[in-house]
């Protein structure tokens, strides 16, 4: 009478056992940000790995060098882009030395604009002659952009942060993610009824992918549009910058481009790059827990929790 | 090699990136003059330019970087399969309260879609350059609807009404229109009645009409007349059931190509080909059944764009895209002749049988329309200190090619009168006068070609944006427009001119031709609008968590080409044929069938219309305007959620209507006082306007209706946390016009008295929106598995969409209309201080109709169209999505889903019965409902993605 349940014991004994991997990689980076509370510049952070105590090996501070990825996806109104690009020239012109900023572009796919250098004058000329139109990119560009950005992170002790401003719009994809209507004679197509799925699956895809890349990923959508598949598109963008750590943002006007621009580029100049150990054996999925002891009471801290370690 | 290559390519660009000197040395080696450790900045500036060299995306990228992405596909897409069947079903609830066990259905829906670059060898070989896209979807369905109709008894298909009933289910008299002598003793100072009758007439013997009577076209026409197969009632009402096959074949292609060149052009073009085969399901199984005739749809939707980037800030896009839809019915030109109308469900003006039988028959058996838009369009954008300017235009060109004869065999109206007993309501029978073959009027169709119908429209727009400041900008939109009336190729257009002599009886209104005595092409002059639009977008207090916007606009829309003939008279012919009086003698007998028409055509005469219902376009430049002023508040709150409030007003003035609405020649209800002298059609078209018309054609383009739409609305958004997000909303609104119905306006006079709640206004609705990732499987808090556990836990979602609607206000509706044809529809009396409200709604009693009443003979109702505070059942409905993502490696994954619309099986009620009869003999079944609709309805879906 026991025989099922102990079979389905065993497979399921069977099936956790395979989640529980060798580790191939003996470190992992998240990014992390002291929000209140802070005992002096350095932190003592404490982590925990899928529970267990986890070593953080040479944080990185707000102080240290910064490479940061700047994507632009501009491809519809001028008004908007240019206030953008004012916000942008704006924050960069504050940022310090050490944090250097390259600048790409997606549309017809990715490609350089300028090179992270410490001379921002060649960024400022690029972003002023860079136009607003094409298609967008953004949704075939983004794990190559966080690939770049991790492959950096994973060869310099530098903090990496990559930083998507887009005015895209889900109907303007080269792609199709809004599964027009074929056959308007049908009067019976149920597989409309639900129009964002395709955006769904997209935004999963990305998700999968960009769980295992350690950059985080900022957003700053220029431009909310209310239709049901934009909708979709525009909370996607921000499910896939949480996943990553980072932050996404949608403007409803335009006077808000200025202000999420600037707290785009504060959040990520504050952002602390911690490496924690990743114990021998694993599953391959990990949770993160961080905590700052501050004298009595804990720093309020945020960080990613949920990273997938590369395997090497 | 290639390896070799590109390790030296990259040590040097090292090199040379750290500031060190580099020179090739004889013999293919390197050497550095001079090295200083780079800071780690550097070093990962470097390996971004490594990187991104390998990536292929910098312009010194060589042409073999683009290889290293190789392994990854360039073409993306999808194959796919939607299922649906009958076993997933619910059983409908109006085919389980009719005793069916099924209502069969076979659907398959199934396509791919492939998008990528377009890679030729030694041409096009830049994956970002040349795009191209490829979607390809088939239907084939075959689905049975359900019906539930009334159709004559067996007993009355012999012609014995012994055991038909009225209304309140008193035996219905029928009486014989040969025995029918005038009467010596009545006085026509008093109004007719049962003791003061203008005609004697007797009564058929046994109420049953003896075969011997019955047309020989009626007695052919019943062999493919449905006999009873179910007894819903009330009494013999509801008695014929039909779960038929609609089939629904469908196959279309969307093709795109987009290709930028030299950094400044770009071009797409955008192709979507579709044909269709619509087999609407039938309510008899032959020529008879008056559904619509099959059609074939083709479309062709053709767009090229192109877009030049003059510099950063300024931008233009020009655009010609092509629109081409055709329908085609019943075999179009040339098809066999169909079967004829005849129609049993007539309001007739003595009343209206107790139910509506299912008519014989269609309209537009045969018919053809092509419709084709030539756009034009180009936008010039740039940008200039705080403003934003955008100038565009565009030039619309339409073509409407239509052979849609509607009544090409013929069209007959049976009503109780001929069969009544005159100037007596509740008497007689639709079918009886079928039986015997009187129709109380008859039309005919004579189309001798297709029309050729062309119609322009051009704008200007001037668009600026200004940021006035950071907190706030200003939208102002100015649109000049130019629309030309509809013009017919071969000039065969003509109206009912009101302002022309008609040289048969010497009247205003007589038939005008386009391009004929001066009168231009189009019949109506060029319309020149100007329309403006202003809006704000405002941070109050320079607070970025909160918008504020405001709007106004005005907008002309033009007058369309509908699909069909209308005001081609002289060209084409609508034989009309009027009984002298319905109570007395039919408009002809039903078994000679309608005569030949007797002029040849083109009759370019300007009485070529009279004594028919001609068609009647408004000459004046009145045009639908628009005028929509709207504000909302926008605040992010915490937790990711987004507020929205707010509120808009929308008026329309000349809006266009059908002859159920405005009627130009339309008999003044102050008429009324001559009583029973109306049923005659010589004394009642005297009275007319414009005698020499038996009725006007609007076709619904007549600029003469207003409404007003209020609304208010909130809406909570949650973005995505923990794998959900929803969106909520609540909209309260109000929509009153005077054209909308349900069953047409009473005083055609006096337009504002017929202001009422609209029947289709919703008070409430509450829509809610969710996305729900489950959060199970690697990288998730639950069930944090990996391998074929994790696979098979993860990558679940669920997605649904649930509606509450209020019902839409109830029109209550006298079962007669004893008015002489002088109000087309009636409304009915209120019943003072009785509330139409019942303690507790439900299929039994939603509304009490007590507090309603039938008019007087020969008086307008008091009440108003609809009732706003009487609203029918409301709707409610939940559809879910499940969906599962099954990664398989790279790119590629499966994905089921399983969609079910109205998830819960939830049953919505029909509308009740809103006849009210007259207090002699009360509709027992008013305020009652009968049945529910709906079911749960479950499509299974798998797609293969790569």
């Amino acid at each position: 009478m026991l025989r099922p349940y102990t079979l389905l014991l065993a497979i399921l004994a069977a099936v956790s056992a395979m989640g529980t991997l060798p580790a191939h990689t003996e470190t992992v980076s998240i990014p992390a940000w002291v929000e209140e509370g802070s005992c002096g510049p350095a932190p003592k952070f404490a982590a925990t790995f899928n529970g267990k105590p986890a070593p953080v090996i040479s944080p990185l501070g707000p102080g240290s060098d910064q490479v940061v990825l700047l994507v632009v996806d501009f491809t519809s109104d001028v008004s908007l882009v240019d206030a953008a690009k004012q916000s942008i020239s704006a924050e960069i012109a504050k940022l310090p030395a050490n944090i250097w900023v390259g600048l790409l572009s997606d549309q017809d796919g990715l490609h350089v604009l300028s090179d992270p250098s410490p001379n921002r004058q060649p960024l400022l000329d690029a972003l002023t002659a860079l136009a607003g139109t094409g298609k967008p990119g953004l949704l075939a560009s983004v794990t190559p952009a966080l690939s770049l950005g991790d492959s950096i992170m994973r060869k310099f002790p530098v903090r990496v942060s990559v930083l998507y401003i887009t005015d895209s719009n889900i109907y303007n994809y080269r792609e199709d993610y809004t599964n027009p209507v074929i056959n308007g004679s049908d009067p019976h197509d149920l597989s409309r009824v639900f129009p964002d799925a395709l955006i769904q699956d997209k935004i999963s895809k990305l998700e999968e992918d960009v769980t295992s890349l350690e950059a985080p990923l900022f957003v700053v959508h220029l431009n909310y549009r209310g239709d049901t598949l934009n909708e979709s598109y525009q909370n996607g963008l921000l499910t896939l910058a949480d996943v990553t750590g980072g932050k996404g943002q949608v403007c409803r006007s335009v006077g808000e481009i200025p202000d999420a621009i600037a707290a785009a580029f504060t959040r990520i100049s504050s952002a602390w790059r911690l490496t924690v150990g990743v114990p021998p054996k694993f599953h391959s999925n990990a949770q993160i827990h961080l905590s700052a002891p501050c004298g009595g009471e804990d720093a309020r801290l945020s960080w990613r929790t949920r990273v997938r370690p590369k395997e090497d | 090699m290639k390896t070799w290559i590109s390790v030296v390519w990259r040590v040097t660009l090292i090199l040379s990136l750290v500031g060190v000197d580099v020179c090739v040395l004889k013999g293919g080696t390197t050497a550095s003059t001079a090295a200083t450790p780079p800071s780690t900045l550097s070093q990962a500036a470097d390996e971004f330019k490594v990187l991104t060299r390998d990536l292929g995306i910098r312009p010194e990228s060589p042409p073999n970087a683009q290889d290293h992405r190789g392994r990854k596909m360039l073409w993306h897409g999808r194959v796919y399969e939607n299922f649906r069947n009958d076993i997933l079903d619910a059983i409908p609830h109006e085919v389980r309260q009719n005793g069916e066990s099924a209502s069969p259905l076979r659907r398959n829906q199934f396509g791919f879609n492939i998008a990528g670059p377009v890679l030729i060898p030694h041409f096009l070989t830049n994956p970002n350059n040349t795009f191209f896209l490829l979607s390809y979807e088939g239907v084939r369905e075959r689905i049975f609807r359900a019906q539930l109709l009334t159709v004559p008894t067996m007993q009355q298909r012999l012609g014995d009404y012994s055991q038909t009933v009225d209304s309140a289910g008193k035996i219905l008299p029928i009486y014989d229109p040969a025995l029918t002598t005038p009467n010596p003793a009545y006085d026509p100072t008093q109004a007719v009645s049962t003791t003061n009758l203008q005609y004697l007439r007797s009564q058929f013997p046994g109420n049953a009409i003896p075969s011997t009577r019955f047309s020989p076209v009626a007695v052919q026409a019943l062999k493919l007349y449905p006999v009873p197969n179910t007894n819903i009632g009330p009494f013999f009402q509801n008695n014929y059931f039909i779960n038929s096959a609609q089939t629904d074949d469908a196959d279309g292609i969307i093709a795109k190509v987009d290709h930028p060149f030299r950094e400044r052009h770009r071009v797409t073009s955008n192709t979507t080909v579709s044909s269709g085969f619509l087999s609407p399901s039938k309510y008899f199984p032959n020529d008879a059944s008056p559904t619509s005739p099959d059609q074939h749809f083709s479309t062709l939707h053709s767009e090229l764009d192109y877009v030049y980037t003059a510099n950063s800030n300024t931008v233009n896009s020009a655009s010609v895209a092509l629109y081409s839809d055709v329908v085609e019915s019943g075999g179009g030109l040339g098809a066999a002749t169909p079967f004829p109308i005849y129609a049993l469900s007539t309001y007739g003006p003595t009343g209206t049988a107790l139910s509506s039988y299912v008519s014989m028959g269609t309209a537009y058996p045969m018919s053809r329309n092509a419709r084709t838009t030539l756009a034009l369009s180009d936008a010039w954008s740039t940008k200039k200190g705080k403003h934003s300017l955008h100038l565009s235009g565009h030039a619309n060109f339409y073509q409407v090619n239509s052979f849609n004869p509607t009544y090409p065999s013929g069209y007959f109206q049976f009503t109780p009168d001929i069969t009544s007993l005159p100037g007596i309501i509740n008497t007689g029978d639709p079918f009886a006068g079928f039986l015997l073959g009187l129709p109380s009027a008859a039309e005919r169709t004579v189309t001798t070609a297709p029309s050729y119908f062309r119609q322009a429209y051009q704008d200007f727009t001037v668009h600026d944006q200004y940021a006035a400041r950071k907190s706030l900008s200003i939208t102002a939109n100015l649109t000049f427009s130019r629309r030309t009336p509809r013009r017919e190729r071969y000039n065969r257009q003509s109206t009912v001119d009101p302002n022309l002599i008609n040289p048969s009886n010497g009247l205003p209104g007589a038939l005008a031709f386009a391009g004929r005595d001066g009168i231009s092409r189009g019949l109506r002059s060029v319309n020149y609008d100007i329309d403006p639009s202003l809006s704000i977008t405002w941070n109050p207090r320079g607070s970025t968590k909160t918008v504020v916007r405001a709007s106004y606009s005005r907008l002309h829309s033009e007058i369309p080409i509908y699909n069909g003939q209308w005001a081609t008279q002289g060209f084409n012919a609508h034989q009309t044929f009027t009984s002298p009086n319905t109570q007395l003698s039919p408009a002809i007998d039903l078994t000679a069938g309608i005569p030949p028409l007797g002029v040849t055509l083109p009759d370019l005469s300007p009485a070529a219309a009279d004594n028919t219902f001609a068609d009647y376009m408004n000459l004046n430049r009145a045009e639908p305007v628009t005028q929509s002023a709207a504000v909302s508040i926008e605040r992010e709150i915490p937790f990711s959620i987004a507020l929205s409030a707010g509120g808009n007003l929308t008026v329309g003035r000349d809006l266009l209507v059908g002859d159920g609405a405005v009627n130009p020649n339309a008999i003044s209800p102050s008429n009324m006082s001559y009583g029973n002298n109306l049923y005659n059609y010589a004394f009642r078209s005297a009275l007319q306007p414009y005698p020499q018309y038996t009725g006007f054609e609007l076709y619904g383009l007549y600029p003469g209706g207003r409404s007003q739409r209020d609304a208010g609305y909130i809406r909570i958004e949650k973005r995505a946390s923990f794998g959900l997000t929803f969106t909520a909303y609540y909209e309260f609104s109000k929509q009153l016009d005077d054209y909308s119905g349900p069953y047409g306006n009473q005083d055609l006079f006096n337009l504002r008295d017929n202001w009422s709640v609209s029947p289709e206004s919703t008070p409430q609705q509450v829509q809610l929106s969710y996305v729900y990732e489950f959060p199970f499987g690697p990288n998730q808090p639950f069930l944090n598995l990996s391998g074929v556990g994790g696979a098979l836990v993860r990558g679940w979602s669920l997605s649904g969409n649930a509606y509450w609607n209020d019902g839409t206000p109830l029109a209550p509706h006298p079962e007669f209309n004893h008015t002489g044809d002088v109000l087309p529809t009636l409304n009915v009396n209120y019943v003072p201080g009785v509330s139409p409200q019942v303690a507790d709604p439900g299929p039994s009693e939603w509304y009490n109709p007590a507090a309603f009443a039938q008019p007087a003979d020969f008086t307008a109702g008091n009440g108003s169209r609809t009732v706003a505070s009487l609203l029918g059942p409301g709707y409610n409905s939940m559809d879910v999505s499940l969906g599962k993502r099954l990664p398989i490696g790279g790119e590629r994954s499966f994905e089921f889903n399983a969609t079910a619309l109205d998830v819960m099986n939830h049953a919505n009620w029909n509308y009740p019965d809103m006849m009210i009869g007259p207090a002699s003999a009360p509709n027992v079944d008013a305020g009652r409902i009968t049945g529910s609709h709906g079911g749960r309805v479950i499509q299974l879906g798998l797609k293969f993605s790569f």
